[in-house]
């Protein structure tokens, strides 16, 4: 369970121009081995794992002051034997090219492009509780119906919900949530009172 | 008095009943950044240009800019407590403001909201801010006339119901008192006022406020205010905010009047949230589409066919110039868009002329169909023979010798700039202004002394209105001075000289 899904507020138009070309290739290159799915998994954990968990790594990724012979020996001593070869020969390639620090934006927009490919959209589910598998079944295939897709499932727990769920696939925010309920709750409930104590002003006071 | 509690919860119990749960869908996005008015949102992809989006906080926001990978806001409202990577919701409307006769007599925001104290606006009615105005077939040619009560204006530069009248001018020159005394002499005429205020001083928007409920004038009056206080994106609506709201009395057959004062800083807002946009500047760093944000607006007041009631919206555009540089970018503009203007000049405001207007290169491009035609007949040749006396004025400073008819021209112009001065806040009916403007276009006048002519003319009136009230009340019926109703006319300018003695100052 990872914590409430948020998204980049840092827009680098650059990068994500970057990721989707390098992402292009690198889908195109697993995908003549038929291996796209587990390469793009394995970049997802490479981004997750390595680079979130060390930012010392991630620093000498980005590094220009580091040579292109140090980053591939790095990559082939660390990622060797864990990752998919073709994997391994990406990234020496956005070494060789200075595009180390844009990994993490290959990685988004390699997920995006490799879900398009498979029809799956991916859903970020918030709930109050943590999902249990029947459960999670049940949201994935109700999903998948009404968007006649397969549904690849982000899930995060957040209390503040206090009960129900909240869906989003793309823009598209489905909040069944008890406390987005007791909010508008509350919003009518104001809006219609004040207009009724205008209304019915004499009513209420008495003297 | 006490409040019945018992009754406040009744209500309440009943808001909670009838409130119904349905899953909420909605299309959101994310605050990349905010500041200075507008936001850059990330996601929002299937909103769409002019739609409404709802911050957090409450606050609205509009789709101004639709880009590649974001979507660009304006901020009608509290920017300040906006956060990045805040959720912004798509409400899938356009903007759109309260209207009908519950914003008479109301000091609203250009969003609809109270700045009186009075509660919120209490209605059903609402109307899009922006709509595309009415096409040529709806129309028809300005025929009513809109009296403002200013003799310089309506002898000269003559209004009409759906026309579009610039007032431009240097600032404190008097171009808000035209708007103001104009909106004075509606009273009683089933003419709804709006008076849009942008990027005004609060201070100077409350005084206007307190005249118009100290001359009864807000029981027809609706102000819209977004002083230089508020955000930059609120000066930009306000002025299609006012308008949807006489719009509303346009459609159903009736007849408004709004007054933009002034328009030069809503298209310094709109300059300024444009910059921030980073939309390519143009002349005077103005956006290129700084035209049409004016032009929109101003080809909304119109004169409707009758098959569509006949109702109309005349429109007081205000234009601040510096140091009377009319050929500067807006002004031109604006201009060029209106149905003509009225030109007020300091030089003039200061020796005394007031309303301080320009005769020479003000005009009425199309009002003059829509005069009264009595007025027509009184005042026909009045703005040139103004003009030239002014020309003519200028020479005779020199101390060159006159031969006696250019003399006497001079002394007629000085008795009719004399004669065309009004004093501030006292609009004048129309069958009254046609009697000055005859003693003095006839010449009754050119043996009064310049110093008197004012004193002469309020007496002269006073004597009118308290013996002949029969020929006032004719004048306003008929209209038009047939040659029995002339000769009435000097009949009674004669039986006044006869018996008047001016009291020595």
């Amino acid at each position: 369970m990872t914590e409430a899904v948020k998204h980049e507020t840092v827009l680098d138009t650059g990068a994500e121009q970057l990721g989707k070309t390098y992402a292009r290739a690198l889908i195109g290159a697993a995908q003549k081995s038929g291996v796209a799915e587990q390469v793009v998994e394995q970049l997802g954990r490479l981004v997750d794992e390595y680079l979130r968990g060390s930012p010392q790594l991630a620093a000498a990724f980005a590094s220009p002051r580091i040579d292109t012979d140090e980053k591939a020996r790095v990559i082939d001593r660390v990622f060797a034997d864990e990752f998919h070869p073709i994997l391994v020969k990406f990234l020496k390639v956005l070494a060789g090219r200075d595009r180390l620090a844009y990994v993490s934006a290959v990685r988004d927009a390699a997920e995006a492009q490799l879900d398009d490919m498979m029809g799956r959209v991916l859903a970020e589910v918030r709930t109050a509780v943590p999902l249990d598998d029947a459960m999670r079944s049940q949201v994935a295939t109700q999903i998948g119906n009404i968007m006649n897709k397969q549904v690849r499932l982000r899930e995060s727990v957040d209390p503040e919900l206090i009960g129900g769920m909240v869906v989003r696939v793309g823009d598209s925010v489905f909040d069944n949530s008890v406390a987005n309920r007791l909010d508008k709750m509350a919003r009518r409930a104001r809006d219609g009172f004040s207009s009724q104590l205008l209304k019915k002003f004499s009513q209420f006071t008495s003297q | 008095m006490k409040f019945n509690s018992d009754e406040i919860a009744s209500v309440l119990q009943q808001e909670i009943e009838h409130f119904d749960s349905k899953i909420d869908v909605r299309e959101v996005g994310t605050v990349l950044e905010v500041g200075d008015g507008i936001a850059r949102v990330y996601g929002l992809s299937g909103v769409m240009a002019g739609e409404m989006v709802e911050f957090p906080n409450g606050a609205i926001g509009l789709a101004f800019n639709l880009e590649e990978n974001s979507v660009g806001v304006i901020i009608l409202g509290d920017y300040l407590t906006i956060e990045e990577g805040d959720e912004v919701k798509a409400l899938s409307t356009l903007l759109s403001v309260p209207a009908g006769d519950a914003v008479i007599g109301r000091v609203l925001d250009p969003l609809g909201n109270p700045l009186d104290g009075k509660g919120p606006v209490q209605t059903d009615v609402t109307r899009p801010v922006e709509i595309i105005a009415t096409g040529v077939a709806e129309r028809q040619p300005v025929s009513e006339p809109l009296q403002t009560g200013i003799k310089a204006i309506d002898a000269m530069t003559p209004i009409g119901r759906g026309q579009r009248e610039l007032i431009i001018g240097d600032r404190k020159t008097g171009k808000t008192a035209i708007a103001i005394d104009a909106i004075l002499n509606q009273k009683g005429e089933g003419v709804k006022c709006f008076y849009v205020a942008i990027g005004q001083k609060d201070s100077s928007v409350a005084g206007v406020v307190d005249v118009l409920r100290k001359y009864g004038a807000m029981e027809y009056t609706t102000v819209i205010c977004s002083g230089a206080s508020s955000p930059a994106p609120l000066q930009y609506v306000a002025p299609y905010a006012g308008t949807a709201m006489a719009e509303h009395f346009m459609f159903n057959g009736g007849h408004a009047l709004v007054v933009y004062d002034d328009l030069s800083k809503q298209a310094t807002a709109y300059r300024q949230m444009s910059l921030l946009m980073r939309r390519p500047p143009g002349r005077e760093a103005y956006p290129g589409d700084v035209f049409y944000c004016h032009s929109r607006l101003l080809e909304r007041s119109a004169k409707l066919s009758d098959e569509l009631g006949g109702g109309s919206i005349t429109s007081l555009p205000i234009i601040e110039t510096l140091e009377g540089e009319v050929s500067a970018y807006i002004p031109t503009n604006v201009i060029s868009i209106t149905d003509g203007q009225i030109y007020v000049q300091p030089d003039l405001f200061f020796s005394g002329v007031r309303p301080a207007m320009n005769a020479g290169i003000s005009v009425s491009r199309v009002g003059g169909a829509a005069q009264v035609k009595a007025m027509k007949a009184v005042s026909g040749g009045l703005r040139l023979d103004l003009a030239a006396f002014r020309a003519l004025e200028a020479f005779a400073q020199l101390g060159t010798d006159l031969d006696a008819a250019t003399q006497s021209q001079l002394d007629r112009g000085y008795r009719m700039v004399e004669l065309l001065k009004q004093p501030q806040y006292r609009p004048m009916p129309v069958e009254e202004q046609i009697l000055s403007i005859f003693a003095g276009t006839r010449g009754f006048l050119d043996d009064v002394e310049i110093k008197t002519v004012q004193q002469w003319e309020q007496d002269f009136l006073q004597f009118a209105r308290d013996k002949h009230g029969d020929l006032l009340s004719e004048l306003r019926e008929k209209g038009a001075l047939s040659e029995e109703l002339t000769a009435k006319i000097e009949s009674v300018i004669k039986e006044f000289k006869a018996g008047y003695k001016p009291i020595p100052a």
